[in-house]
């Protein structure tokens, strides 16, 4: 069985793409990984214990029709059977495009498109309302005026957000107008003014089967962090009341395919700050202690009967770590010159 | 012995900036027929540049556009925006099809009467209408759509001249969670001004209100703002009914639905973002069953514009020079600058070449050929290394810049149509210096020769 | 000058070795970078060009120019 992954780049932001092929790897080997690049440079390109192969894709940003064209050239050239799309901004076009996929026989595992706006943050109220847990005071706002009143209104720090990527907490107006641009230079409007929650935060990994039953499910508590604020530590915890707004979740919306729930949790009080539609960078962890999503995910997609128990211990750590890897500059040439690695 | 092929030498720099450049991926875009007639004769017959218009992807566009609001309410009406693109041709393709024409001065209200239109076929929008302008449209039966109260003043005198009773509607405007909200046109909804310019007009007695109009906005990604625009409007058709005893006969709910064109700023390809025409259509049809009390259905006016338009159009410019900037990208310097595509203030186009070019692609930049340095059509585009003479097709070009393009600096160009039996017609003639002086008066004083 | 340092692989895909830059570039390029390390005149360049592929010695002669004014961006041609 040959799989594609995106989300290779194994920098210290890292994608979800090697966490996914690892766990599929080690669930099976015979199983073959297919990397989908959008940069020569990318670790995962290199990683030859991890993905089989590489191919370099053009951006999302330039249209379906030449990812479509080269994910139909790879099962040609190669064979692939599946492709575990991990990125957020290849995300819609995936979901909106999954049954001509299907029909080139490449099988996907996704939500359908309204699943996939209940993470738009300006739906996150009405999901934290159905799930009987609380939203944070958020104001929709368009310009620089709306933004101010907003400010004020919420008060410093707070945070300023996209309606559905990036968020940075500000302390002062001209750090929110900064954050106000950027964002909505990249990602358009709106942009979400947020009250600072206090808590800890606390994330769930898990995946449905889009029938509203569960593939499985992990909490856990990132104990260190990088600047970017991705996970560098964390253990893994047991918070019944959690997974149980998780598993709400999952059969409320009959969820299809993976997810990440991020929340602050104050003692029993549980606030939705968001929705991944996809698994997060640290899919890894919960494979790690015996929920091996990916493979889960990978058996419901050709029918095939899996372990889908929920039983996980808690206080199992993660540690993240950097290790170098020397090769041969060939492998550049191969990718830089071609748009795919040997293999 | 025959020659090889030649393809220019290209070198560049692996980074992470330009991760793609070198890499034999994208694959470049190619498009050699519009129309199904060969773009590089177009050019050999007609010169460089060259906007071309796709007759039969016009009428395709129009027609799904009206199946899919007739399907649903067949009590619809479509009216041509002439703002749009007010070329004869293209809007006698629309008015063949069964629009109407609407219009948003009276320049525009006098070409539709020139292509033959009748005034009862005209929705006549707009700020600010002349005095004379109002007198003609009421006394040719127009649909007259008040902006200001200011205008029903000067309807209430058009009345009294004419001696008869003028049908007229009211523009809208109102919140629909969209931003900016074009609050500048027509009378708010939630602030009761809408409400207060009926009574005003009831109260006048020379006045007749049968429409209710808004627009609001262009290039509009929520389908469900039009959920909510036709949710209001009904409602207050309704409150109008029942408190002011006016008969509303139609609703024009405007134009504004999205082309396939890649907006500046916004990530995702069109074909993700754009709303199809069904969820457009669907947004307002069923606002419109699930707010109308009683039996009566109003009729429905559309104004869609660009929607309409837009992808049927193409800018034809050609490779004139090309050097090398001094941070190592490419410049190609091409026929057709910005003053002919006003939409690229907005719009990320899609450049394809008429053929295929070997070799591998690099960073480059597409500049028109005004001695200006915002004439910039492509900031950053991947290119295989491109001829002298070689074609970019811009697309879609179809909306808003035949209407927007400035005569600046250079003579604006060629325009074709090609037709559905695959015919080319010269739709409008290359301008000459006659053109621009025939409107110049050079004072005696002042004249050298 | 750096080109005669420059090793290209069968890919199209060179190293320099005294900089760690990495390109990539085409058959003609190749050619061009063979002979200015060689010594060879521009016009003389242009000129086996314009034998070989079918483009005019006086197009040639341009692309070779520009060519060089990259070369000298990326540091490889003082
Ligand atoms: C009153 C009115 N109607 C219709 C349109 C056409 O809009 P679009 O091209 O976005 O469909 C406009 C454009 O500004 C307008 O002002």
């Amino acid at each position: 069985m040959i799989i594609a992954v995106s989300g290779v780049n194994d920098t210290d932001n890292p994608g979800p793409g090697i966490g996914v092929a690892r766990s599929l790897k080690e669930a099976d080997s015979s199983i073959k990984t297919v990397g989908l690049s959008y940069d020569v440079q990318d670790p995962g390109n290199f990683m030859d214990f991890v993905i089989d192969k590489s191919y370099v894709l053009t951006y999302p940003s330039q249209g379906w029709e030449p990812i479509f064209n080269r994910l139909l050239y790879i099962k040609e050239s190669y064979g692939l059977d599946a492709v575990i799309p991990t990125l957020d901004a290849e995300l819609p076009s995936y979901i909106k495009y999954q049954d001509d996929l299907k029909e080139a026989g490449i099988k996907t595992f996704l939500p359908n498109l309204e699943q996939f706006e209940l993470r738009s943050k300006e739906n996150l109220g009405d999901i934290s309302e159905a799930l009987k847990i609380s939203y944070p005071k958020t104001k929709k706002v368009f310009n620089i005026d709306q933004l101010k009143k907003a400010v004020n209104e919420i008060g410093f720090p707070c945070v300023v957000k996209g309606n559905y990527y990036k968020a940075y907490k500000v302390k002062s107006l001209p750090e929110a107008v900064y954050y106000f641009t950027e964002i909505s230079n990249e990602w358009g409007f709106p942009i979400l003014v947020q009250e600072i929650v206090n808590g800890d935060e606390l994330n769930v990994i898990g995946a449905g089967d889009g029938k509203g039953n569960l593939l499985g499910l992990v909490a856990i508590k990132k104990m260190t962090t990088t600047h970017l604020g991705k996970i560098w530590n964390g253990v893994t915890i047991r918070h019944e009341k959690l997974l149980k707004v998780a598993e709400d979740f999952v059969a409320e919306y009959k969820w299809r395919g993976p997810f990440e729930l991020e929340c602050i949790v104050d003692e029993d009080n549980i606030i939705l700050i968001e929705i991944n539609p996809r698994f997060p960078a640290w899919v890894y962890f919960a494979t790690g202690v015996g929920v091996n999503l990916p493979k889960r995910v990978l058996d419901v997609m050709f029918d095939k009967n899996s372990d889908m128990s929920g039983d996980y211990e808690s206080g199992k750590m993660m540690v993240r770590y950097t290790y170098e890897l020397i090769t041969d500059i060939e492998k550049l040439s191969e990718l830089a010159t071609k748009g795919e690695s040997n293999g | 012995m025959a020659k090889k092929t030649y393809e220019k030498p290209t070198i560049i720099k692996v980074e992470s900036s330009h991760s793609k450049a070198g890499v034999p991926m994208p694959k470049q875009k190619i498009r050699k027929k519009i129309g199904g007639v060969a773009i590089d004769e177009m050019v050999e017959r007609f010169g460089s540049p060259l906007f071309i218009f796709d007759e039969k992807a016009i009428r395709e566009k129009y027609r799904s556009a009206y199946e899919a609001f007739s399907s649903r309410y067949p009590n619809v009406q479509f009216g041509w925006s002439y703002k749009t693109n007010y070329l004869k041709a293209v809007c006698a393709v629309f008015h063949q099809e069964g629009a109407i024409a609407e219009v948003v001065s009276e320049f525009e209200y006098e070409k539709a009467r020139e292509l033959g239109i009748e005034g009862k076929d005209i929705i006549y929008n707009g700020p600010y209408k002349p005095y004379d302008s109002l007198v003609t449209a009421a006394k040719e039966g127009a649909k007259i759509h008040i902006d200001t109260f200011d205008e029903i003043n000067d309807l209430e005198k058009v009345a009294d001249e004419l001696g008869f009773e003028i049908p007229v509607a009211i523009r809208l405007n109102m919140d629909t969670g969209i931003y900016p909200q074009w609050s500048r046109f027509g009378f708010n909804i939630e602030s009761g001004q809408a409400m207060d310019a009926v009574k005003r007009i009831k109260a006048g007695g020379k006045l007749r209100l049968t429409g209710l109009h808004a627009h609001i906005g262009t290039f509009m990604l929520d389908a469900n703002a039009y959920k909510v625009e036709t949710t209001k409007m009904v409602r207050l058709m309704n409150e109008v009914e029942e408190k002011v005893g006016f008969t509303i006969e139609y609703i024009d709910v405007g134009g504004g639905f999205a082309s396939k064109n890649h907006l500046r700023g916004i990530y995702q390809p069109p074909e993700v973002v754009v709303p199809t025409i069904d969820d457009y259509a669907e947004a307002i049809t069923s606002a419109l069953y699930e707010n109308i009390r009683g039996n009566s259905y109003p009729k429905l006016y559309l104004e869609t514009g660009r929607h309409l338009i837009d992808e049927a159009g193409y800018l034809v410019t050609s490779v004139v020079a090309s050097k090398t900037l001094p941070d190592s990208r490419r410049s190609y310097i091409v026929d057709a600058g910005v003053n002919l595509l006003y939409t690229y203030f907005w719009y990320k186009f899609n450049i394809e070449l008429t053929r295929e070019v070997s070799g591998i692609s690099e960073p480059a930049m597409i500049n028109g050929p005004l001695c200006m340095n915002i004439d910039v059509i492509d900031e950053s585009i991947l290119l295989p290394r491109l001829r002298r003479g070689d074609k970019l097709v811009i697309s879609p070009v179809g909306a808003y810049n035949v209407t927007q393009w400035m005569q600046f600096i250079r003579y604006r160009p060629r325009v074709l149509m090609v037709t559905e039996e695959g015919n080319v017609e010269l739709i409008r003639e290359r301008e000459e210096l006659s053109d621009i002086e025939k409107r110049e008066i050079l004072p005696d004083k002042l004249k050298l020769k | 000058m750096r080109i005669e340092n420059l090793a290209v692989n069968k890919n199209g895909f060179a190293f320099d070795p005294t900089s760690g830059e990495t390109f990539t570039l085409n058959e003609t390029a190749k050619e061009i970078i063979e002979d200015l390390a060689r010594g060879v005149e521009e016009k003389e360049i242009a000129k086996k060009l314009s034998e070989e592929y079918d483009v005019t010695q006086e197009e040639a002669m341009n692309d070779v120019l520009d060519f060089k004014e990259k070369l000298k961006l990326y540091g490889l041609l003082s």
